[in-house]
């Protein structure tokens, strides 16, 4: 039986100056409120300073990281429990339902 | 009439690969939308957008005729578009001024090469779409195959809205994805009810699938929505149509609808479609303006946005010489135009006085008196207003951004069958040249022949028609023959004097004129350069007109010449014996001396050719291909076929179907149009030019 969980915005991020920004990730909490679970969507390629970053995604703390390999440009959402990957997929829905069916399974 | 707010006003177009049933959807759309009550059949030749009669015998669209319905208490202006390549100026000009398209795809086939052309197109002008997969009721249609081909040919992110119930002679209607429910049809005939029912047991499994698939896709492009489906489980319907209008403007999926036009299933939900989820024209960023000199394409402009406030700006996107006249279609992207305003041509420069204006339903014409932002008219009697022309309010005169157009490749002679009717046929391909960017014309200097240039032989074919049928006159036409084209290759400056006594006055000229070569694509550019009144101003016209009337009938073979500067440096010039008509001639002839010292060569139209071939045949038809003096540019596979891709010139093209038929067994087809222009090898040039010595 898959995990249900809810879900709340994670942090959001504009792709420009006349961009809105969007949620770039959303986390999965437990009854208790506790956050277990995030799926976040990977950006790049991006230019940071004179380097090219193919796929950079927040960690928990708000840090930028460079994920290598990068991921494949059709599944930009991660699943990430405990700052591991566990699953990737190409929409945030389908990534969420991968996060609870994960957790459920697991 | 009651005015339409914007929000309310779509402007449409419908695009597609030929005969996969954009007239056939657009008749229906009128019908059930009340316009027009007896329906057309596009076989009957009694459709109401193919209003011309070369149209309705052949049965296919060649201009696009701008109709307006009302859906829902909003109204569409649709632009039905023909999809044979030799008309692709018309969907060119189409998209550039329409908010949103119906993109068809047949039920059959899939994407068909035309289909990705067009896509491509409105790529290029950004045009929000929604993807109606027609003919579903035909043996052999699939509806799940056709949208795959959406992914394999076009790498598009598709989402269905809709999946049909039944298929082929057993279609029924569809699910709504969007609100669960089965629309089923009574029947096959015209205007035949539909009703909403459960979803039948066979297929809730898949429309769960697809609806998962949907909200999935449409979701994501808004949080809040996220944020109602974790919150409930699912989202109302209200929120699932804002986000796929969202999607849908922002390109970021396009929804997929579907049905048959020709047993009329799906035409109503395709209306509501249009309505819930194409933009109105605030719904969208307005238009750019034309980029000011030296400036390059991809600058910062300012862009006008759609609003009823501020003064008038508009752009001309089509002009029909039909049975009332002269007929200039413009679309209003700023403020109110009313009878009688005068506004400025700020293309050309020069003032238009608005006489009548019309709001066209097909070949009938509603009067009306004003005409607001967001809309589309027809202006009557436009003295000098072109496609592709700015009309704005003095007040704010701004330059639009202009619309690109497709070069003809193809060249015929016409002259009349009878001598008088000479005066009738000049008049009458000067005004179809006037209608149709993509028609050009000119008058060989040496041999006096007109010579009109198109897109193709269909084209050419249907020009020569009209000529009959709208202005009485019978032509006869060359063979069709390659549009080559002349330009130079390097700088040199020519001197020629122009002395003739005869009687009386003389005739006296002298000038002085730089010849450059230009890059390609950058036309003639004439430059006036003479200082302390060497050749006195009034003459200068005289110069400019010399040079480009000679241009049309270049040095080698009489081809027009382009890509080059003429500079006016110096000159002199006879008190009595001067005159404009003698600063003509001496330009002309300064052209012939000058151009065949600046290393003058023959350029030919280099074609995009695509052919899509069974495996087996790859081998043949590359080989034939490189004989063809041809360049592969690339080779894909796509399912069982490959897709080669090569550039070849137009010259080797002429018969390629029968040849490819004989070659591939009738299994291969292509399709071609015009990439750029390249010089002629030596030995190709020295045939041409013998041709036409
Ligand atoms: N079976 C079937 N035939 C259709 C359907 N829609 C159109 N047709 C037929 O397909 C042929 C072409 O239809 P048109 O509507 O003229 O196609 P078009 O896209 O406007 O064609 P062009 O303007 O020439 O590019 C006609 O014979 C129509 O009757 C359909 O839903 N089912
Ligand atoms: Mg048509």
């Amino acid at each position: 039986m898959p995990m249900r969980l809810r879900w709340v915005r994670g942090r959001t991020e504009g792709d420009g100056p006349d961009d809105p920004d969007r949620t770039r990730e959303w986390v999965g909490c437990d009854d208790a409120g506790e956050a277990i679970v995030r799926v976040v969507c990977v950006s790049g390629p991006i230019r940071v300073g004179w380097r090219l970053r193919h796929a950079v995604a927040r960690d928990e703390e708000a840090r930028v990281v460079e994920l290598r390999p990068p991921v494949d440009r059709e599944r930009r959402w991660l699943i990430v429990v405990g700052g591991r990957v566990v699953g990737r997929a190409a929409l945030p829905l389908q990534a969420v339902r991968g996060a609870e069916a994960a957790l459920g399974g697991g | 009439m009651a005015r339409t707010p914007l929000e309310k006003i779509r402007n449409i177009g419908i695009t597609a690969h030929i005969d996969a049933g954009k007239t056939t959807t657009t008749e229906r759309i009128l019908y059930y939308t009340g316009k027009s009550h007896k329906l057309g059949e596009v076989h009957d030749g009694t459709t109401t957008t193919d209003y011309m009669d070369q149209e309705r015998e052949r049965g296919i669209t060649i201009t696009s005729a701008a109709v307006t319905a009302e859906w829902k208490g909003h109204r569409i202006n649709i632009i039905d578009t023909p999809g044979h390549i030799d008309f692709n100026i018309e969907v060119n000009r189409s998209l550039r001024v329409l908010d949103g398209a119906i993109f068809i795809i047949e039920g059959v086939a899939g994407v068909q090469p035309q289909s990705e052309t067009n896509w491509r197109l409105a790529d290029r002008y950004n045009v929000p779409r929604i993807i109606y997969i027609n003919k579903l009721d035909r043996t052999g249609s699939d509806f799940f195959r056709a949208a795959a081909t959406l992914t394999e040919k076009l790498g598009i992110n598709w989402v269905a809205l809709q999946i049909p119930i039944g298929a082929e002679d057993t279609l029924k209607g569809v699910v709504d994805l969007v609100t669960m429910k089965a629309l089923v049809w009574e029947g096959d005939e015209l205007g035949a009810k539909f009703h909403e029912a459960e979803i039948p047991d066979d297929l809730k499994e898949k429309a769960a699938e697809y609806r998962q698939k949907l909200l999935d896709t449409a979701l994501a492009v808004d949080d809040a929505a996220m944020e109602e489906y974790f919150d409930k489980g699912d989202v109302s319907v209200e929120t699932l149509k804002r986000c796929i209008k969202k999607g849908t403007i922002s390109g970021e999926f396009r929804p997929v609808v579907c049905g048959s036009s020709f047993k009329n299933k799906g035409v109503q939900p395709l209306l509501d479609a249009v309505i819930d989820y194409l933009p109105s024209p605030v719904d969208i960023e307005g238009i750019k303006v034309a980029p000011e000199e030296g400036q390059d394409e991809d600058s910062d402009r300012r862009v006008i946005e759609v609003s009823e406030d501020g003064p008038f700006a508009g752009l001309a996107f089509k002009i029909i010489n039909d049975k009332y006249g002269n007929l200039t279609f413009v679309r209003v992207y700023r403020g109110v135009l009313r009878t009688g305003d005068q506004v400025l041509n700020t293309t050309k420069g020069h003032k238009e006085r608005i006489g009548r204006m019309f709001q066209m339903h097909a070949d009938k014409r509603e009067e009306i008196k004003e005409v607001y932002a967001g809309d589309i008219a027809a202006f009557v009697g436009l003295k000098d207003t072109g496609t592709g022309d700015t009309l704005a309010d003095p007040a704010d005169p701004v330059v639009l951004e202009r619309m690109a157009f497709p070069v003809p490749v193809i060249d015929i002679s016409v002259e009349p069958k009878t001598k008088d009717a000479i005066e009738k046929m000049t008049i009458g391909l000067q005004k179809l040249a006037g209608e149709d960017p993509s028609l050009r014309l000119r008058t060989d200097q040496e041999t006096g022949q007109t010579i009109l240039s198109g897109m193709g032989e269909l084209h050419l074919e249907i020009v020569i028609d009209r000529l009959k049928r709208e202005y009485g006159v019978d032509a006869n036409v060359g063979a069709p023959q390659v549009a080559y084209r002349e330009t130079i290759t390097r700088p040199h400056t020519e001197v020629y004097t122009h002395k003739k006594q005869t009687g009386g006055s003389g005739q006296f000229a002298e000038v002085k004129i730089i010849f450059e070569p230009l890059e390609r694509n950058a036309g003639i550019i004439f430059e006036n350069q003479v200082v302390g009144g060497a050749v006195p101003k009034e003459y200068i016209p005289a110069v400019e007109k010399g040079i480009r009337v000679q241009a049309d009938t270049g040095v080698l073979a009489g081809f027009p010449t382009v890509d080059f500067k003429a500079t006016l440096v110096d000159g002199k010039y006879h008190d009595v014996d001067s005159s404009a008509l003698a600063f003509e001639i001496a330009a002309k002839a300064c052209f012939r001396e000058g151009m065949k010292k600046a290393g003058p060569v023959i350029l030919e139209p280099i074609m995009d050719v695509e052919v899509t071939t069974p495996q087996d045949h790859v081998g043949d038809v590359v080989g034939d291909l490189n004989r063809r003096r041809g360049v592969i540019q690339s080779q894909d596979m796509a399912g069982t076929s490959v897709i080669v891709r090569a550039h070849v010139p137009l010259k080797e093209m002429f018969g390629y179907i029968s040849n490819l038929r004989g070659m591939t067994k009738g299994r291969a087809s292509f399709s071609m149009q015009f990439h750029h222009y390249d010089p002629v090898p030596r030995q190709i040039a020295d045939e041409i030019m013998a041709k036409s010595a």
